[in-house]
């Protein structure tokens, strides 16, 4: 892959232990990004896409395979590496209500990751920090002394994107930033983590079950399907020319908020396999039309179709 | 007549910190057979309207200040208890958001469905699990899961079994509250065309309460935007989004990131929905509306008339005109009007807060 990627991912792993055997939530998954640029990760419930970016920090330690930041390896990083590593990298969480301590206030919460990491010292510049950071991300200074109960999802989740800029990270993990949030709210913050990038050259990995807002913010997508990656290629390509079975299902799913819309729906049947103790094969036979002998017996391999366009299918010939 | 009409609905919710003015006077109707959109925002409105049409709300702490539902004629705020039992679940039914809170988790799927129709009909048990398995087909369920407990179907099934339990006594009217929020984009697909050709099939009408303007789309014929409280906009779909009138719902559709074109930045609603325990005297929209001005802060709008069913509550309503108009340079940039921005430093792309935001 790319020599001038920042983040590479090769054949990452992450099996869970479940009772009835092994859950593999992360299941061979390889992508660079270059610095600077948005990768949105899309699938739908349960497809391992939270775990692949929590496994790509470190959260859940990978089973398998290798996570090279900058070209170092952080794949099992420990003490001091992880600790360094932690204030290039960072992640924004889902649910800004779950993800904040509801007893700490604004500028505790925003101060926490600043002493931690020793960014700034003494009461008087952290409290300049607070403020410069609160700015940065849009929240007025008298919400400082709030508790997060007293704020609505937006200012939380600006809270939370306040938090992982504080370390002054190269790149970060959004995972699902905007879900809980109400469309007009929705916009304020896309629009918010969007000019920060440009600002700061933040690298994005956007994990988002939502494909309008995917394609409004990504430089590049990645379709996943049960812990493996369909397909991946640049935006506008996906949208374009999509080329797996299951990324066309998808984008004939959406729901387009016009009425001049021919819709061509592509049904698929059935719902997504179990990913516990997977059997060979791709995992998205049972539900594809085209499926063959072939695709209940070998999981497909990711090819290079065009330069750039990464599909994993049998079938790509036969459709 | 219609089918449904509700006039001058008030409702508010007396709590201990204050008065909350759930909804604000809203009318609506709604035909046999006709599928009816309810959108807006979380807090809108629109859950509480559904659930007075049932005479579920409890009270206290909630209150009807005012108001009638006519149902057939029939005032459902003034019926008796027994009354309002034959019409929840056989005239008029619910599909809950949540699947997995709307089911027993104690009573096998096929006991649920048979409770209604058993209910209702009073069909014999026989004839009651004939009606159930002929439901469970409809909804592209095996028979043999009829003995299988709610938590061994995955979400979309779950909610399969909800429509089944909802339209087994065959109601006039189905109530959805956001029947596909809590799944994935295309199980969403799979129930919506379910809830849809169901719905023609025994020519039921439909209350689809969404915050999702495509969904709105492809489903209803007819729609109304809540915001706090009221409806601001009321028409055909054709109308809503071909000619949109108010300033909200045009904020709504510039706030979705669209998949045919591709834009840098987005142009959401500046501030934020209003307190419903302190509500603007005037424009509930006017803290967050370009177009806002004296009139509009102090004089609540009426429900204007333009033509052909299409109602809008706005003093500026103007058909399909953009919301927003490029400046000078030709950037899209915010058209304010009106009210002065006492804070330069207000980013009306959505930086943060602005001088209206609470």
């Amino acid at each position: 892959m790319a020599n001038n990627a920042q983040l590479e991912v090769k054949n990452l792993k992450k099996y869970f232990p479940v009772p009835a055997g092994s859950l593999h939530a992360v299941d061979g998954v390889s992508f660079s990004i270059e610095a600077g640029k948005t990768l949105g990760v899309v699938g739908e419930s349960g497809c391992g896409k939270s775990t692949l970016g929590r496994a790509v920090l470190g959260l859940n330690e990978a089973t398998d395979g290798q996570v090279i930041f900058e070209g170092k390896d952080i794949t099992h990083a420990r003490g001091n590496a992880k600790k360094d590593m932690k204030k290039e990298m960072q992640i924004i969480f889902q649910d800004p209500y779950s993800s904040l301590d509801s007893r700490m206030n604004v500028q505790q919460l925003i101060s926490e990751p600043l002493k931690i990491n020793k960014i700034t010292h003494g009461k008087e510049e952290t409290e300049k920090k607070v403020k410069e950071l609160m700015d940065i991300v849009g929240l007025a200074s008298r919400f400082r002394l709030s508790y997060p109960h007293e704020l609505d999802g937006g200012r939380r989740q600006r809270i939370g994107i306040a938090r992982a800029l504080s370390v002054e990270p190269k790149f970060i993990v959004c995972d699902e930033p905007v879900s809980a949030l109400d469309v007009s709210i929705q916009a304020q913050i896309l629009n918010l983590m969007m000019d920060l990038q440009e600002e700061r050259g933040l690298t994005y990995i956007f994990i988002t079950h939502n494909l309008s807002v995917v394609k409004h913010i990504s430089d590049e997508i990645m379709v996943m399907y049960s812990g493996t990656m369909a397909e991946k290629c640049s935006c506008d390509e996906l949208f374009e020319n999509p080329l797996h079975p299951y990324t066309k299902g998808l984008l004939s799913a959406i729901p387009i908020p016009s009425i001049h819309v021919e819709r061509n729906r592509i049904h698929m049947e059935g719902e997504v396999t179990s990913p516990i103790n997977p059997k060979p094969g791709c995992r998205f036979a049972s539900r594809c039309p085209y499926a063959s002998e072939k695709c209940y017996s070998e999981m497909p391999e990711t090819r290079e179709v065009k330069a750039g366009h990464f599909v994993a299918c049998h079938n790509l010939e036969a459709m | 007549m219609s089918l449904l009409e509700i006039k001058n609905l008030e409702i508010r919710f007396n709590t201990d910190a204050g008065v909350v003015h759930a909804v604000n006077g809203i009318n609506l109707t709604i035909e046999e057979g006709e599928s009816f959109g309810l959108v807006g925002e979380t807090g809108a409105g629109k859950t509480t309207t559904a659930l007075a049409i049932l005479n579920l709300l409890q009270s206290p702490p909630a209150e009807i200040v005012s108001g009638e539902i006519i149902y057939k004629g029939q005032d459902i705020l003034k019926m008796s208890k027994n009354k309002l039992r034959e019409i929840r679940g056989e005239e008029i039914s619910m599909i809950f958001q949540d699947p997995m809170t709307s089911l027993n988790p104690v009573m096998t799927i096929g006991e649920q469905i048979m409770e209604a129709v058993k209910y209702h009909s009073g069909k014999s048990a026989a004839d009651a699990q004939l009606r159930m398995l002929e439901m469970l087909e409809k909804v592209r369920i095996p028979a043999e899961r009829s003995y299988d407990y709610p938590h061994q179907f995955s979400g979309g099934m779950k909610q399969r079994v909800v429509i089944a339990e909802a339209l087994a006594a065959n109601p006039a009217l189905l109530l959805a509250d956001e029947p596909t929020t809590a799944l994935d984009v295309t199980i969403q697909a799979q129930v919506l065309d379910m809830i849809s050709s169901l719905q023609k099939e025994n020519k039921t009408a439909m209350l689809l309460i969404t915050h999702d303007l495509g969904v709105v789309a492809e489903t209803c014929k007819r729609a109304a935007i809540m915001y706090a409280g009221e409806i601001v906009e009321i028409g055909t779909v054709e109308q809503i989004f071909d000619s949109t009138a108010h300033p909200y719902t045009k904020g709504l559709f510039n706030s979705i990131p669209s998949l045919d074109k591709k834009t840098d930045r987005l142009m959401p609603i500046r501030g934020l929905m209003p307190d419903p325990m302190d509500l603007p005297k005037g424009c509930k929209f006017a803290p967050r509306c370009p177009y806002a001005d004296e009139s509009c802060i102090n004089e609540c709008p009426p429900l204007k008339d333009l033509g052909e069913g299409h109602y809008c509550k706005c003093h500026h309503a103007d058909k399909g005109a953009p919301l927003y108009f490029p400046d000078e340079k030709g950037n899209e940039l915010a058209y304010e009007h009106g009210l002065p921005v006492s804070n330069p430093g207000n980013d009306f792309l959505g930086k943060g807060d602005g001088p209206n935001g609470k």
